[in-house]
């Protein structure tokens, strides 16, 4: 065990309480940090992760007021006596949206922009960026604008920005929250070689089993503002519960072996190949204009009632492109769009809102009403329903999502969880027939998106579901159907099984393969269809 | 233009401003609206690039000039003495129907001046956006004597706008497919504000969230805590000082001429009255 005094990061018996809030945040947390280890600090949503970055990073209490008592060593000295500006020469933090954390128009100016409040020479500071954007090789993108980079490179802009102070302490809040799978991997990657260069990093993520694939030294588990587990991957495996955040699917199934685990039956009808397709796209192509390149490329697809159709492609692959079309939101270039055989160019939006329902990823995006009932009327309002039939409508999508006592509750006012409810209730009381979800479970921890999804997926009122997902496991549990796009163009459609079964395919395409896929592959002979980790342990010999 | 240093095109763009805003004399303000035009032409700018800002000043100028001094005259009150030659002083025909209307020579006049001058400030400024470097503007600011808070402020609100224009594309597309509809607005002021409600709070709201982060970045990477550095790199160049001078030369003349020769106060040139004489 190395001298305390030297560690990069000490946190001994501390505790914080803001002061808008009447119970501590975090309670008695104790851990440290040597230089060169990899840190994954878990648990669900609330447990109080958050509130213990902004401790380390001097967020608390410079910009966070309330009560704190234990201290901070950062190689020794405490934090309290460290102004912002030196914390930040120490610490580096990525924040969970890269978005949000790009200051600079241009890559080059964000990487530099800490050395700029540094008050460095420019002279200085351009070796520093170019060595900055060398090592995590993206030094061709230092002219580009900020804007324009896609979600992978700007996660890696944001890291350079925070690399180039040089900190030797890393923070990283949630960085696989917006990536494809292989982007996420490569970034895990990085944050690996930066490990083993000698920086110490503090990884907070959901995605749990990705995080192990770069063997963290230490793992830390929070529940309710306390650390109830820390040690080795080897016995976080083992003493957290399998349900609260996601371990490798062959622990799972283990684990879960003997115990009674509650069947999952989706409510969308019987599938009916022959029935008159609800959303159909024929020989789609699209541009944004004239001079700018084709986005979709040929799309062929038609959904039918009882899919559950699972819609996967790396990040810019046309997804949401497609996605719009099929709401009449965008129309193609060329090729058509039929909403249950009615051509999107001869129709209004609010007409394609009675055949698809679209519940976007951040609810809050659309929610905007004084009360929860006001929110779930106004789509039926705007469709023209008579009055009657509105509150019958808003009744029963209130009961489908179980937020009853909520209805007169300004919807911006519940949690996160709730608001994604009263998001799918104010689509469910348009009665559309297809029920489309963007990333449904981002931002949600592995229990509520496990719950949720169930919850949606059980919902009635639909006849068929489409979510756009980054996660191929939602995609295995929950989809009848996988429609894979690569490059505006769909490359794979047709069963989950057929879909997802060659490993070098879904490499190719940016989807890597999970060990839920792997072991369901593995068990099935035994199955004959693709089930989640608690359901393959009954196989399990 | 790109050669210009910015500070020298703020320093300009300003002197212009203190000029065309000293005097309402035609002949100052006629040659001060040239020097403008000439101004904006080295920008070389398409009207394609700059037709939306156009149109914003367009209805800036419009509710200014035809609302303000020539149908309701209230804009012109203080500057042009009352009374003055009717434009139309019988009155006039219209779809087979007699109007009077109370419209001066000399307010028309002032209407003309109005036009001259905030087209002269328009010309200055509007280029601006278009032809400077986003990157420039922190340190163009901090150059030129204000707090670094200030001064990055511009520069970031260039960063923030675009991903604001893609947020507020989101909200639309998530309430138009709950059937709202933008055209067709109905009903007062009140209700229209209510009607794009839908719009406004989770965008505004969106807004508020994504602050605290952005000030959370800022203060993570030492923002304010210090003096602050700039990589964008401003080099003055003889051109640059020459400008300057022209300015300084400009503003001072300007303002010699009018209040040492008092040329500062408004005059209808004798040519426009022989325009409306019969």
């Amino acid at each position: 065990m190395s001298d305390p005094a030297a560690l990069p990061l000490v946190v001994k018996d501390l505790s914080f309480r803001y002061h808008t809030r009447t119970t501590p945040a975090i309670r008695n947390i104790n851990l440290s940090l040597e230089s060169g280890q990899i840190m994954l600090l878990a648990g669900s949503s609330g447990c109080g992760k958050t509130t213990l970055m902004r401790c380390i990073n001097g967020l608390i209490p410079h910009a966070y007021q309330g009560t704190m008592t234990g201290e901070v060593l950062i190689h020794g000295k405490s934090v309290k006596g460290m102004g912002l500006s030196e914390i930040s020469k120490n610490v580096g933090t990525l924040l969970q949206d890269p978005e949000r954390q790009i200051l600079g128009t241009y890559v080059l100016n964000e990487v530099c922009f800490g050395l700029e409040s540094m008050g460095m020479p420019r002279k200085e500071m351009l070796p520093i960026a170019h060595r900055t954007l060398e090592r995590l090789h993206i030094l061709h993108l230092k002219d580009k604008e900020t804007f324009f980079t896609s979600g992978g490179e700007k996660q890696k802009v944001a890291l350079a920005g925070v690399l180039a102070m040089e900190p030797n302490i890393l923070l990283l809040d949630e960085p696989l929250a917006s990536l494809d799978p292989a982007s996420a991997h490569e970034a895990l990657l990085a944050f690996r070689e930066l490990a083993d260069e000698g920086l110490s990093i503090m990884i907070v993520e959901h995605r749990v089993e990705d995080v192990l694939a770069i063997k963290p030294e230490k793992v830390v588990y929070m529940d309710d503002g306390e650390i109830t587990y820390s040690g080795d991957t080897a016995g976080l495996l083992e003493a957290v519960d399998y349900s609260r955040i996601k371990l490798p699917a062959d622990v799972i199934a283990r684990r879960a072996k003997g115990k009674v685990h509650p069947v999952f039956l989706p409510t969308v009808p019987q599938l009916e190949p022959e029935s008159q397709a609800l959303v159909s796209f024929q020989d789609v192509r699209f541009q944004y204009k004239d001079d700018t390149p084709e986005v979709l490329h040929g799309i062929n697809l038609e959904v039918r009632a009882g899919e559950v159709i699972a819609i996967l492609g790396h990040n810019g692959s046309g997804k949401t492109t497609m996605v719009k079309h099929a709401l009449g939101l965008l129309k193609p270039t060329s090729g058509k769009v039929l909403l249950e055989g009615v051509d999107s160019k001869k129709s209004t939006i609010a007409t394609a809102a009675k055949t698809i329902g679209y519940v976007f990823q951040s609810p809050t995006q659309m929610l905007f009403a004084p009360t929860v009932r006001e929110e779930l009327a106004y789509g039926p309002q705007n469709l023209g329903f008579a009055k009657e039939q509105v509150e019958e409508n808003v009744d029963w999508a209130i009961e489908t999502v179980h937020l009853e006592e909520e209805l007169p509750t300004p919807p911006l006012a519940l949690s996160f969880g709730q608001q994604k409810r009263v998001s799918i209730a104010s689509v469910l009381s348009m009665r559309s027939r297809v029920l489309m979800m963007d990333e449904p479970t981002a931002g949600q921890d592995y229990w509520n998106y496990q719950s949720f999804m169930d919850t949606i997926l059980q919902t009635p009122g639909f006849d068929a579901i489409i979510f756009i997902t980054h996660d191929l496991d939602l995609a295995l549990i929950y989809a009848n159907r996988v429609v894979v796009l690569y490059g505006g163009e769909i490359v794979a459609d047709g069963h989950p099984q057929d879909v997802l079964l060659d490993d070098e395919k879904l490499k190719k395409w940016r989807l890597l393969p999970t060990s839920l896929l792997k072991l369901n592959q593995e068990l099935w002979p035994k199955t004959g269809q693709y089930l989640r980790a608690e359901a393959l342990s009954q196989f399990l010999t | 233009m790109d050669h210009i240093d910015p500070r020298a095109r703020f320093i300009f763009s300003f002197a212009l401003l203190f000029s065309a805003t000293a005097t309402w004399n035609p002949n100052i303000l006629f040659v001060i609206f040239l020097i403008a035009i000439i101004w904006y032409s080295m920008g070389r700018l398409t009207w394609k690039e700059t037709k939306v800002g156009w149109f914003m000043i367009s209805i800036l100028l419009f509710t200014m000039i035809v609302v303000n001094t020539i149908i309701t005259g209230g804009g012109a009150g203080g500057v042009v003495p009352p009374g003055g030659q009717l434009v139309w002083p019988n009155g006039f025909e219209l779809f087979g129907k007699h109007f009077t209307f109370g419209l001066t020579v000399e307010r028309l006049w002032f209407a003309v001046s109005q036009l001259m001058r905030i087209l002269s400030i328009s010309l200055a400024f509007i280029m601006i956006p278009y032809t400077m470097d986003s990157r420039a503007y922190g340190a163009t600011f901090s150059k030129l004597g204000l707090p670094d808070g200030l001064a990055y402020t511009m520069e970031l609100s260039f960063r923030f706008i675009p991903t604001l224009a893609r947020n507020f594309q989101v909200t639309l597309d998530a309430q138009r497919a709950r059937g709202f509809e933008l055209d067709g607005r109905k009903g007062n002021i009140l209700h229209k504000i209510r009607r794009i409600a839908p719009l406004l709070i989770p965008v505004t709201m969106n807004a508020i969230v994504s602050s605290e982060d952005i000030a959370n970045a800022m203060d993570l990477r030492g923002f304010g805590q210090s003096k602050r550095t700039w990589l964008h790199e401003l080099i003055f160049h003889w051109w640059d000082w020459v400008l300057i001078v022209f300015s300084v030369i400009m503003l001072a003349t300007v303002l010699v001429l009018a209040f040492r020769f008092n040329m500062r106060l408004f005059s209808v040139p004798q040519w426009w009255y022989g325009l409306f004489s019969k």
